[in-house]
């Protein structure tokens, strides 16, 4: 580091403060943002705001926004998993089949369902922890397994009928017109958030995305954390697939295909870092909310489908681009004033990776 | 070898926030020979180097640079190489998964065609280069198959393919076994009878005394001695190194003579791991309460190694036993419940966690302290963090404030502060001053001492000699991840301590290095 910068940083200090006030509360701002694109989408089309499209909405982001309350808490603790889609449709058309085919007692086959997610997550989370294998290759990699398996167990056809219980259940509307899956996501979302902000549970699993060897230093069974968090985000996807089985009174194949991009997407949106330790419950919702508020919005508005993907990757990327500024702020990179000395200074720069001119 | 000076500087001096690493550096080096440039950690060797080659951007320094009689400026690292200073670091840095003659030309331009490499053209400039060198590596192979000699060599090519006027090779041994070193030093032989200059940077005296025609000795940031071989001699070189430094005072300690043994360390052995870690081996230790155990030792002497052995982060072998502890100490958590503390030496790497604020930090990994099933209880936190901040005088706008904008001082009162909350009866601190002010420095010396008489077990490492000789009680020197010697306070003297450090390193290096000078 040199003097220069090191005046630099002293000057950028004031801004840099103000800065990370205005990012730190980024739950806030997801929530402006949802309340200012919903007024404007009503203004053009006023039916946006009507009963009947708000219950959509919040239908929508209350099957995906179980899985979304799973993904925070792994991304949290340092991993990411792309195979809750999967893990979702899987879970739905096995539990599917153990009524129907099986003639199991509902329950023992939601119980199974449950089983399978967790088998799931714990063959992702000790892949990734004890062989270290990246969870981008593990996951993505079961993300192509589970999609075989759907296809495999269910010969490609939709398992139906099954028992009218189930079906009753699903087309129950508990509370303004909100089915129970919205019910199961509110309350769990309240508690995952409970979890993450008071408990020591929850901090450790900060501290072991944040970085996993002072976790480990300070006595963090860091591997175990992991490995449960990604159990956690398979229960939940397998929860959020039979709700939607139960929705739809039949285990279809396509069940949660595309939703670990929606749900990441969706969560990093509200500030979740990809890069683990950092956001909060409350951020990844909203999050969630704000895509599919946006996504919902351009369909009333009459904008085509192709659009709409168009607009859900640009807001991804320039969220992400937030979270690293966020992150070098906070981190304070470069431009952060370190009381280094000498020898603890700059790294030297790596000859081989930069290119040079020639030698005459 | 001439008298023309191929590269000098004149009057260097650069600060890091206000602490003088160099304070008016006069430097020279003449053409054609092996010049070593010593100096005790932290006497400014890495500064210099890093100014010498572009790391530290001109404007950062005050001074200048002469490269033969041209006087130069260095915005880069590349430009310092386009100009003609050539670098070796200390690590080793290829690229495994090319081959050696693509590794030797990374980052050239104009061997081939267009954008298309001409691998035949790469392989023969490779051969060309390496025969001058006398190098019997095919230029075809896999970097990944090399030995980490072989890759050192790889890298000294790499830096002569841009035909420097001079070679700064940075701790060039510090990775190679006896008969590598040996290797290293025929190929240094013939580079210099051809004429390249070469600046040593190194701390080992024995090879110095095998292959380097004059010396320039750093301290405290100033050129204290410049000796030729005709003058030569140990005695006068650790002389120069360690000097009458700058008084430091250390709060006065005593250690208790009769007190409970706490921590026994017996035949520690660590399997050694490229790149991760040294091998360690034998050694044997006891730490008193309220005792102060300095382990002396240069950079990469392992004892780095042997603290995080105690503290069950790396494996390892032999018998570590804590004083009202049964079983052994695999890992962290068994080691944290017998009453270990470590302090790492590195803040950013594994000390501080940028993601929580101040607080947070603090109380992380005895949060159980302050919670009731589960649930912390933000009273008794902050209470807690308050307490710790004000007893170690933490100096931050908030317990909420971020870490990442603390003085390097208060971040590290604030580790302490951590390693300290669930109160330890072994204390490990691995270089505690590091990066701080003077304030804080004497702030640390306090709080070690009061900790001792508070009848805590302390052992420490110190890059600088002088602080952990002034410190310690008893002090254990290792060298070459051996234990070779042991003394009470005011028993050796800083001088002493590298004479003995020479004379083990010279039994593995110093003896083979004597027998390539009879060969050549």
């Amino acid at each position: 580091m040199t003097l220069a910068t090191q005046d630099d940083a002293a000057r950028a200090g004031g801004f840099a403060n103000k800065m990370r006030v205005l990012l730190s509360v980024s739950e806030l701002g997801v929530l402006v943002a949802v309340i200012a694109i919903s007024l404007i989408f009503y203004s053009i089309a006023p039916a946006f705001l009507s009963a009947q499209n708000i219950r959509a909405i919040i239908n929508f982001v209350s099957f995906v926004g179980i899985i979304a309350i799973g993904q925070t808490v792994l991304l949290i603790g340092g991993e990411f998993d792309l195979s809750v889609g999967s893990i979702a449709g899987l879970s739905a058309c096995v539990t599917a089949m153990l009524m129907k085919d099986a003639h199991l007692p509902i329950f023992v086959a939601i119980i199974g369902g449950l089983l399978l997610g967790a088998a799931v997550g714990l063959v992702n989370g000790l892949v990734v922890v004890k062989l270290k294998i990246p969870a981008f290759i593990q996951t993505l990699g079961m993300l192509f397994i589970g999609q075989g398996l759907i296809q495999v167990v269910t010969g490609g056809n939709p398992v139906y009928p099954l028992p009218e219980s189930v079906g009753n259940f699903g087309a129950t509307r508990v509370i303004f017109g909100l089915g129970w899956s919205f019910i199961f996501f509110f309350i769990a979302g309240l508690i995952a958030d409970f979890v993450l902000r008071r408990t020591v549970l929850g901090r450790n699993l900060y501290a072991t995305g944040g970085n996993v060897e002072v976790a480990r230093l300070v006595g963090i069974n860091a591997s175990l954390y992991k490995i449960c968090a990604f159990v956690f985000v398979s229960v939940m996807a397998s929860i959020s697939g039979m709700f939607v089985m139960a929705d739809l009174a039949s285990g279809i194949t396509s069940i949660g295909t595309g939703w670990e991009l929606t749900v990441i997407a969706g969560v990093v949106v509200g500030g979740v870092s990809l890069f683990g330790g950092a956001g909060t419950i409350v951020g990844g919702l909203l999050g969630m909310l704000l895509l599919q508020v946006i996504q919902s919005g351009l369909v009333v508005i009459g904008v085509g489908a192709n659009w709409q993907q168009i607009a859900v990757g640009t807001i991804m990327v320039l969220a992400v681009g937030l979270d690293l500024l966020r992150r070098r702020v906070f981190i304070g990179g470069e431009g952060a004033p370190s009381g280094n000395g000498p020898d603890a200074a700059v790294a030297v720069d790596p000859p081989a990776i930069v290119p040079a001119a020639a030698a005459d | 070898m001439s008298d023309e000076t191929a590269i000098r500087t004149i009057g260097i001096a650069k600060s890091f926030a206000g602490v003088p690493a160099l304070r008016g550096v006069d430097f020279s080096v003449r053409r054609g020979e092996i010049h070593a440039l010593l100096g005790q950690n932290g006497a400014g060797k890495s500064t210099l180097v890093k100014i010498l080659n572009g790391v530290h951007r001109a404007g950062s320094y005050k001074g200048s640079i002469l490269l033969g009689d041209k006087d130069v400026s260095f915005r880069s690292p590349l430009a310092a190489r386009a100009e003609g200073v050539g670098y070796v670091p200390q690590e080793i840095e290829v690229l495994e998964q090319l081959s050696v003659a693509e590794n030797v030309f990374a980052g050239h331009t104009g061997l081939g065609r267009g954008v298309l490499l001409n691998r035949r053209l790469l392989n023969k400039r490779t051969e060309a280069l390496f025969a001058e060198l006398g190098l019997a590596i095919n230029p075809r192979s896999l970097v990944a198959m090399l030995t980490a000699a072989q890759r050192h060599l790889v890298m000294i090519a790499r830096a002569l393919s841009m035909r420097p006027k001079v070679l700064m090779l940075d701790e060039p041994t510090a990775s190679l076994s006896g008969a590598e070193v040996d290797q290293l030093f025929a190929v240094l032989r013939r580079l210099k009878a051809q004429g390249t200059t070469m600046i040593y940077i190194t701390h080992r005296l024995p090879e110095v005394m095998a292959i380097c025609d004059r010396a320039t000795i750093l301290r405290d940031g100033r050129v204290v001695a410049e000796i030729d071989r005709a003058d030569f001699n140990e005695e006068r070189i650790i002389y120069a190194m360690s000097g009458q430094k700058l008084q430091r005072l250390y709060p006065h300690h005593a250690a208790p003579t009769q007190s409970e043994v706490l921590l026994s360390v017996r035949d520690l052995s660590v399997e050694g791991r490229i790149g991760v870690h040294r091998r360690i081996s034998g050694i044997n230790f006891e730490v008193r309460a309220g005792e102060i155990l300095g382990l002396v030792g240069l950079l990469g002497s392992g004892r780095t190694e042997i603290l995080h052995a105690i503290y069950g982060r790396i494996p390892c072998s032999g018998n570590v036993k804590v004083a009202n502890h049964d079983g052994p100490i695999r890992s962290i958590s068994d080691a944290r419940r017998a009453g270990i503390a470590l302090l790492t030496e590195d803040r950013k790497r594994d000390g501080l966690l940028f993601n929580l604020p101040v607080g947070g930090n603090i109380t992380i990994g005895n949060l159980e302290k302050f919670a009731h099933h589960q649930l912390v209880s933000r009273t008794n936190e902050s209470k807690a963090v308050v307490q710790a901040m004000r007893a170690l005088n933490v100096k931050a706008r908030s317990p909420q404030a971020s870490v990442a904008h603390l003085s390097g001082g208060n971040q590290q009162k604030l580790l302490f502060a951590r390693v300290l909350m669930n109160g330890p009866r072994v204390l490990l601190l691995d270089e505690p001053t590091k990066g701080v002010d003077a304030a804080t420095r004497h702030e640390i010396y306090r709080l070690i001492t009061e900790l001792a008489d508070k009848g805590v077990a302390l052992v420490i490492v110190a890059s600088e000699l002088e602080e952990v000789i002034g410190l310690s009680d008893r002090c254990v020197v290792v060298a070459d991840g051996r234990q070779v010697d042991e003394f009470q306070r005011g028993e050796r003297d800083e001088e002493q301590v590298l004479r003995i450090i020479a004379a083990a390193q010279a039994e593995l290096t110093g003896q083979t290095a004597l027998r390539t000078g009879v060969a050549t």
